[in-house]
This record gives structure tokens, C-alpha cells and sequence, in this order.
């Protein structure tokens, strides 16, 4: 890995002859102003040279732009272009003066989305950090151990212990009260897995309104990464929505922060990592 | 009270009432970034009878900021002249002998990339583009088809062709030749803008040098055998389009100019041999007033340019003649009928600013090309408004309006702000080479897309008035087999002419351009050899090299 702040590249490329790039230009620039590295390829480029620009400069994105009407021949190129180098994992978007009715067909031939006159670069910023983060996940992926634990949401802890204790033969490790959460922590083993219960100590606590709103249940998954910091900031790169932008105290002598439901199919997720100082 | 007393009075009573009911905007602003005032009124300095014959004039008269001809539109409307061509030549036949069965007075043709870059429709580079924005014409048997049934000492032909402007000429004069009609009845235009290739529209071939050179040999060569041809339009229109403001827009335009009459001066033409047959082309964009004002402005600093800087002495060569388009990057794909109404105003800016001729755009072309009828509705835009608003009925109607008088000064002032500059970077192909303008364009296109997206620029059915689903309207669409089509044309063509002529006709164009003969004729030569588009451009790619473009 070089560098985990290394931010989104993505080569803006004009397949064919066409002369207009006002369009590539503004979009080159106001993807910078959202933090990306971009690269413009310039007029008058062969899919096969936008291609192996691509591979060259190892980009998570491609965007396309043709005003003149050839899109359905020269941007399916790319893409096969791409192919055939390998590196089909490169997401290539287009744009320009193109009808509805082509979409459906460049889509199915690989290109991802289309963004027609009048699309903002927040759109398209927004959907290459959702869609090209494959390209940069190695950065995350690189830090995530396993799970860790299962958090679970209940009004009384006394009820919900009984239940794991003398149901399912789980074990307490540990219990604590983490103030600044307003929560009461019982941490229980059963085998390999173990289930943090999570009881609120006031109405105020973050686990108060999530029962309030959905009852007991599973509140989230908590992953084990090496570096927390490093895998907050891959977390941030890669366009994840955070709910915690540094690591913070969490129980059991972990540091922990969230990632938003959002950007993890609905699931509250936990990234955490043991303190070094931690006294079990 | 005296009028200054009354004012001051007025202004501050507005002030009490804008206290309670505030204005739409703190500031207001022009494209350009020019203060708009509340109220204009009248100034004592300016409105002296002096002071109106210097910056006014007489329409037809020096400095012709209210018209270059004294009539204006009261003796003919301007030439309607709709920019057509896609596919084949024989579809664009079709659709030019259409437009002037519908009352269009003059055609202008769209060529293809491939074309518009000097290659055939067989060349590799061409795949995918062949027939897309234009006609496509590899050769002159093309060009016959093209112009079938058309007589061309009836109609005035515009072709928007830049880097191989000598070569499409020389086709439309064998093809005249052909027809029977005399060089000197033929009349037409061809962009043969080369700057504004490198600064905003991309179909450049050749570095600046070598092309400044092929644009005065058209220079020299029209002024002695095609007297009624225009040699050059020089485009303003591209540049805003890119994203220029409108002083931007005169600016880098009449920099541009400057350059082509040095060029040809140092050439040894003489100033008033090839200046009258200069021509211009501006869009017509959103700001209606300030629209109206670039083109007055324009043509007053054009005049003052050639008389003062060239020493020009026949008034033709001082008269700014131009074409106009209806800007393409203000129409949106969203409630696309809606271009219509944009186009309207537009037009009438254009009408208002005292264009010679006019393009309306199709309300479809942020999609497509035009539908036939989209192509239509366009030109019955421009119909109604000759014929039935009457804005044509007196010369220059908004001339003395205090608010459109302090605008043309005003873009005059920050035009020749530019220039100055400009000048200082010595001249407009130095500015280019250097990346000045295309830098400046980029940064004013810039920050018109922030405005829209943060809504402080409305767009209406973009980022405000937006319906869902909307329906999409029916397209054209162009065979994309016809480069398979002209590709077999050509093998056929390279199989039957006759070697001999063929090649000597290409050895000589090769010679010519290694020394300093006059191009045209060798061109002409080789034209008629049925020599092809790409291989009278390789000849020269050869001899002269390719452009790169700086990276900035």
C-alpha cells in the first residue's frame, strides 16, 4: 500500500475527434475540488491509448466525454480495451450529448452511468466514491482482522443475561458501565463469538433511542482492524460515511468508531482495535 | 430642483423603500462580471451632439456602432442561414434542397470529424465519427453530390471548415466549374479560423505557423479569383461557447483578427486587398442587453482597429460584418421544447445587435442533431421575427438607450483591457501558445457550472422548474454504417482515377509546401486529380507536422 491518504484517481478521457471539452475540463476540475487525483487525457485520444493511460496510471475511474454522436461505437471500446488489459475492476462512467434511449445499451456494454448535460459534479463525485471504491479497498480491507463481536440492544440487561447465560451456556468476561456512552456493558463469550448486550443508563444514551425506535435487537457488528486510525482514514478515502471521524474509548479497553448504516447495507458498524494500555 | 438634485432625491427614497422590501439581489452582475445599476440615466458629458457622432455615428458610417449599412434590416433582413449536414452527402443534398424550398437564403454546411480533420472516412482514426456532426466528404466526388441540383451562382455557401479550408474550397470551385459558373459569381464563406481551433474547438491539424501560412494563401489567392468569397470567419462563437464571458468573447475574437492581418501583412498583401472580405461570427447567448452591446462594441473597436492600428482606407475593410448563432451550451436536454423560447430571445439579441446573418439553434440539440421539424421550428423563429415582430423597421431601435449605451462602452473598456494585454504577451498565437486563453475560458466556464450548481444561476428546468419522467422527444438518427458504405466509395474511387495525374498532382503539393509557393493552386490540382481529403492533408502532415497542444 502506498500511502493511505492517497485519494480516488480517475482519468477523464475524450475517446474519438470531438473538439468539445469544456465539459471533460469542468468535470477534471471540479472532481479535484472534491478531493480526486485526475488525470485529462486530452482531444483525440483511441480507446486502446485511454486504455492503457488507465493501466499506466493505475485510476479507479474512468470518465468518457464525446459531444459528437460516438458514443455507442467508442465507448463500449474502452471497456473492452480495459478488458483485455485486466482491469475490468476500473469503473468507466460517461458523458456528453447522448439520448435516453443509447443508455440501456452502454450500460449493458460496461459502462457504468451516464451523466447528460445538466448532471452536478457532486452527482458524479458522489457515485464514483460509492461505486469506485473497489480499486481502493486494499487500503481498508488490509487492516480488517475479523469479527469481533456482536452488539445487541436490550432494555434490561438482567433479563437479557439470563437468557445468554442460561439458555445458550454463554460466559461474562467482562461488564462495565461506559459513562460517556450512557451505557451498561455485559460482554459474554460462547465459543469463539462473543456478544456485547447493551443496556442504556438514561434516556439521553444513543441505545435509549434506538430501542425507543426499534426495540431490542441487534444494534451493530463490530469488525477488528490492526491500525484504527489507518483503517478510519482508508474508511474516509474510500467514501465511506463515518459516524466517528477519530477512534474513541469504547469498552473493554478498546478503541472503537463507527461507519454510518448507510454505507454498509443498514448495518451499524463498529471498526475496533484492543488498547495498548488495556487492563482486562 | 436641477436633474442631479432630483436623482439623488429619487435614490434616496428608493433606498427607504428597499429598507422594507429588499431587491432580488444585493448586486446584479452581467455575464462579464459588469455591475448592473438600478436605473441609468442620462449623462451630461455623453449626450453632447460631439460626443455622438464619435461613438455613434451614422449607421453605414464610422465607427458603425449602430450598423454597418445605412438601411439596416429596412432593406433586406439578414440571410437566414441554417448550419445543416449529417451522413451522407446525399442525405445532406436532401435537407439543404429542403431548407431552400422552406425560404432559407443562403446554406451552410456541417462536416464531419473526420472531414473537419483531414481524414477520410476509411482512415482508422475515423471510426465511430463518420457522417456524426456533419456531411462527410473524402472527395471531390462527394462534394458533387453535395451540391447536386444546386446552383451555385444562386446560392451563398457557408462552410464551417478550419484546418482544411483550402482543400473544401477548392472543391466547391471545381465543383462551380463544373456547373458552368464563373469564380467570380460563386459567393460564399469558410471559418478558415485556425486560433480559435486551438483555443476552444479542437479540429486543429497543423502547428500555428504552417497554418497561418495556408490561411493567407486563401487570403491572397480570393482576392485575385473568387472576389465575393469571404476567406475567414473569425469566431467568437466557439469561445463562448467554451465557457468565455462576453468580453472574453470580443476580446479574444478581434486578438484573434489581429493576428490574421499581421500574418497577412507580413505575407505582402496589402491591407485593403483582403480586409474587406473578413467576416465574423458571435453567439447570441443568455444576457439579452449585454448581448446587444458586445455586438455594437465589436464593431466600433473593429473599426477603430483597422483605421488607427492598420491604416485601412476603404470603409469595407473597417465595417465588422458578422454571422450569429443562438448559443448551443444555454439549451438544456430537460423540457427541451423549452429551447425554443431560449432560442427566440437569443435571435432577437442577435437581430437587435445588427447580425448580417443568423443560425437559430434546434430545441433538440442538446440530444441530437435536429429533427427535420425541430430544423423547422428554428427557422420559423427567425421568419417571425422578420416578418411579423417589425424590430427590423428602424436602424439599431435600442441605440440611445442610456442602459445599452453604458454597456457597449463598458465591454469596450475591459475588451481593450484584453487586447492590451494580449498584446503585451505578444500577440494572440503567443497567448495561445502559452495557454492564456484557453486558461482564462476555462476558469470563466468554471465558475458558471458553480453557479448553477450552488442555484445562484437559474436554469430553468434544470435546477429549478424540474418535472419528473419527462418524455423523451423522437431523435435523428445517422447511419452508422455509413462508414463502411463510404469506405468501399473510396476503394472504388482509389482503384478507377487515373495514376499519373494523381500522383504528380500530390509530388507538386508536396514541393509547393516544402518552399513557399501559394498553395491554392496545387490544391486545386490535386483536387482535381480526385486526390482525397486525407491525402492532401498527409502530403501536408508530412511537410508541415502535426500540432500538439501545450499542457497547462
Amino acid at each position: 500500500m502506498d500511502g493511505l491518504e492517497r485519494p480516488i484517481r480517475v482519468l477523464i478521457a475524450k475517446p474519438g475527434l470531438d473538439g468539445h471539452d469544456r465539459g471533460a475540463l469542468v468535470v477534471a476540475q471540479g472532481l479535484r475540488d472534491e478531493g480526486m487525483e485526475v488525470i485529462y487525457t486530452g482531444l483525440r485520444q483511441t480507446p486502446e491509448a485511454i486504455a492503457a493511460a488507465a493501466v499506466q496510471e493505475d485510476v479507479a475511474c474512468v470518465g468518457l466525454s464525446s459531444l459528437s454522436g460516438a458514443h455507442l461505437e467508442l465507448f463500449p471500446e474502452v471497456v473492452q480495451a480495459l478488458r483485455a488489459r485486466g482491469a475490468d475492476d476500473i469503473l468507466v462512467i460517461g458523458g456528453g450529448i447522448i439520448p435516453d434511449e443509447d443508455i440501456n445499451a452502454l450500460k449493458n456494454a460496461g459502462i457504468a452511468e451516464i451523466f447528460t448535460p445538466g448532471s452536478s459534479i457532486k452527482q458524479m463525485a458522489d457515485y464514483i466514491r460509492q461505486h469506485a471504491r473497489t480499486a481502493q479497498l486494499p487500503a481498508l480491507a488490509s487492516f480488517v482482522e475479523g469479527l469481533d463481536h456482536i452488539g445487541i440492544a436490550v432494555n434490561s440487561l438482567t433479563i437479557a443475561q439470563k437468557l445468554y447465560k442460561d439458555q445458550l451456556g454463554a460466559k461474562e468476561i467482562h461488564h462495565e458501565e461506559v459513562v460517556e456512552q450512557g451505557v451498561r456493558v455485559s460482554i459474554l463469550r460462547m465459543g469463539q463469538t462473543e456478544i456485547e448486550l447493551l443496556e442504556p443508563l438514561h434516556e439521553e444514551s444513543p441505545v435509549a433511542r434506538f430501542l425507543a425506535k426499534r426495540g431490542s435487537g441487534v444494534h451493530h457488528l463490530a469488525y477488528r482492524v490492526k491500525d484504527i486510525h489507518a483503517a478510519l482514514q482508508a474508511a474516509k478515502t474510500a467514501g465511506f460515511r463515518l459516524i466517528d471521524d477519530q477512534p474513541r474509548r469504547g469498552a473493554h479497553g478498546k478503541w472503537v468508531a463507527f461507519l454510518h448504516p448507510s454505507s454498509m447495507q443498514g448495518v451499524l458498524t463498529e471498526l475496533c482495535q484492543p488498547r495498548e494500555d488495556r487492563q482486562s | 430642483m436641477n436633474f442631479q438634485e432630483s436623482k439623488n432625491a429619487w435614490e434616496k427614497k428608493v433606498e427607504t423603500e428597499i429598507g422594507k422590501r429588499p431587491e432580488r439581489r444585493k448586486e446584479f452582475h452581467t455575464s462579464s462580471d459588469i455591475p448592473v445599476e438600478r436605473l441609468y440615466t442620462p449623462n451630461s458629458e455623453e449626450s453632447t451632439p460631439d460626443a455622438y457622432l464619435e461613438k455613434l455615428g451614422f449607421p453605414g458610417e464610422f465607427p458603425y456602432t449602430r450598423g454597418i449599412q445605412p438601411t439596416m434590416y429596412r432593406g433586406k433582413f439578414w440571410t437566414m442561414r441554417q448550419y445543416a449536414g449529417f451522413g451522407s452527402a446525399e442525405e445532406t443534398n436532401l435537407r439543404f434542397r429542403y431548407l431552400l424550398e422552406q425560404g432559407q437564403t443562403g446554406l451552410s454546411t456541417a462536416f464531419d470529424l473526420p472531414t473537419q480533420i483531414g481524414y477520410d472516412a476509411d482512415d482508422p482514426f475515423a471510426r465511430g465519427e463518420v457522417g456524426k456532426v456533419g456531411v462527410s466528404i473524402s472527395s471531390l466526388l462527394d462534394m458533387q453530390t453535395l451540391f447536386a441540383e444546386i446552383p451555385l451562382d444562386a446560392v451563398s455557401t457557408s462552410m464551417t471548415i478550419n484546418a482544411p479550408a483550402s482543400v473544401l474550397l477548392a472543391m466547391y470551385l471545381v465543383v462551380a466549374e463544373q456547373q458552368g459558373v464563373a469564380w467570380n459569381k460563386v459567393s460564399g464563406t469558410i471559418q478558415n479560423d485556425i486560433l480559435k481551433e486551438y483555443v476552444a474547438r479542437g479540429t486543429y491539424i497543423f502547428p500555428p505557423k504552417p497554418s497561418m501560412r495556408l490561411i493567407t494563401d486563401i487570403f491572397s489567392f480570393c482576392s485575385k479569383e473568387v472576389p465575393n468569397w469571404n476567406t475567414i470567419s473569425i469566431s467568437g462563437y466557439h469561445i463562448r461557447e467554451a465557457g468565455s464571458t462576453a468580453v472574453q468573447e470580443i476580446a479574444f475574437t478581434l486578438a484573434n483578427a489581429i493576428a490574421y492581418v499581421e500574418a497577412a501583412l507580413a505575407a505582402g498583401l496589402h491591407i485593403d486587398e483582403f480586409a474587406p472580405r473578413l467576416s465574423f461570427f458571435f453567439n447570441a447567448h443568455n444576457n439579452f442587453f449585454e448581448e446587444i452591446a458586445k455586438f455594437r462594441a465589436a464593431r466600433r473597436m473593429w473599426a477603430h482597429i483597422m483605421r488607427d492600428r492598420f491604416s485601412a482606407k476603404n470603409s469595407k475593410s473597417m465595417q465588422l460584418r458578422f454571422h450569429t448563432q443562438t448559443g448551443g451550451s444555454t439549451l438544456t436536454a430537460q423540457q427541451p421544447d423549452n429551447n425554443i423560447v431560449r432560442v427566440t430571445v437569443q435571435a432577437l439579441a442577435a437581430v437587435l445587435g445588427g447580425t448580417q446573418s443568423l443560425h437559430t439553434n434546434s430545441r433538440d440539440e442538446a440530444l441530437a442533431l435536429p429533427t427535420e421539424e425541430s430544423a423547422r421550428i428554428a427557422l420559423r423563429t427567425q421568419q417571425i421575427l422578420a416578418y411579423e415582430s417589425h424590430v427590423g423597421d428602424t436602424v439599431d431601435p435600442l441605440g440611445g438607450s442610456y442602459y445599452i449605451e453604458e454597456l457597449t462602452d463598458e465591454l469596450e473598456r475591459r475588451a481593450t483591457q484584453y487586447l492590451d494585454y494580449i498584446e503585451q504577451m505578444g500577440g494572440a498565437v503567443s497567448a495561445i501558445e502559452q495557454g492564456y486563453m484557453q486558461k482564462e475560458i476555462h476558469h470563466a466556464a468554471y465558475l458558471t457550472q458553480r453557479e448553477i450548481e450552488q442555484g445562484e444561476q437559474v436554469v430553468v428546468g434544470v435546477n429549478r422548474f424540474t418535472v419528473e419522467n419527462e418524455s423523451t422527444p423522437e431523435l435523428l438518427r445517422v447511419d452508422s454504417k455509413l462508414g463502411a458504405i463510404q469506405a468501399e466509395r473510396l476503394a472504388k474511387l482509389r482503384q478507377e482515377r487515373a495514376q499519373e495525374p494523381w500522383a504528380k498532382a500530390l509530388a507538386d503539393l508536396r514541393s509547393g509546401a516544402e518552399g513557399d509557393a501559394n498553395l491554392m493552386p496545387l490544391i486545386l490540382q490535386a483536387v482535381r486529380s480526385y486526390a482525397t481529403i486525407g491525402e492532401i492533408c498527409n502530403t501536408l502532415r508530412d511537410v508541415f507536422g502535426e500540432y500538439r497542444p501545450p499542457i497547462y
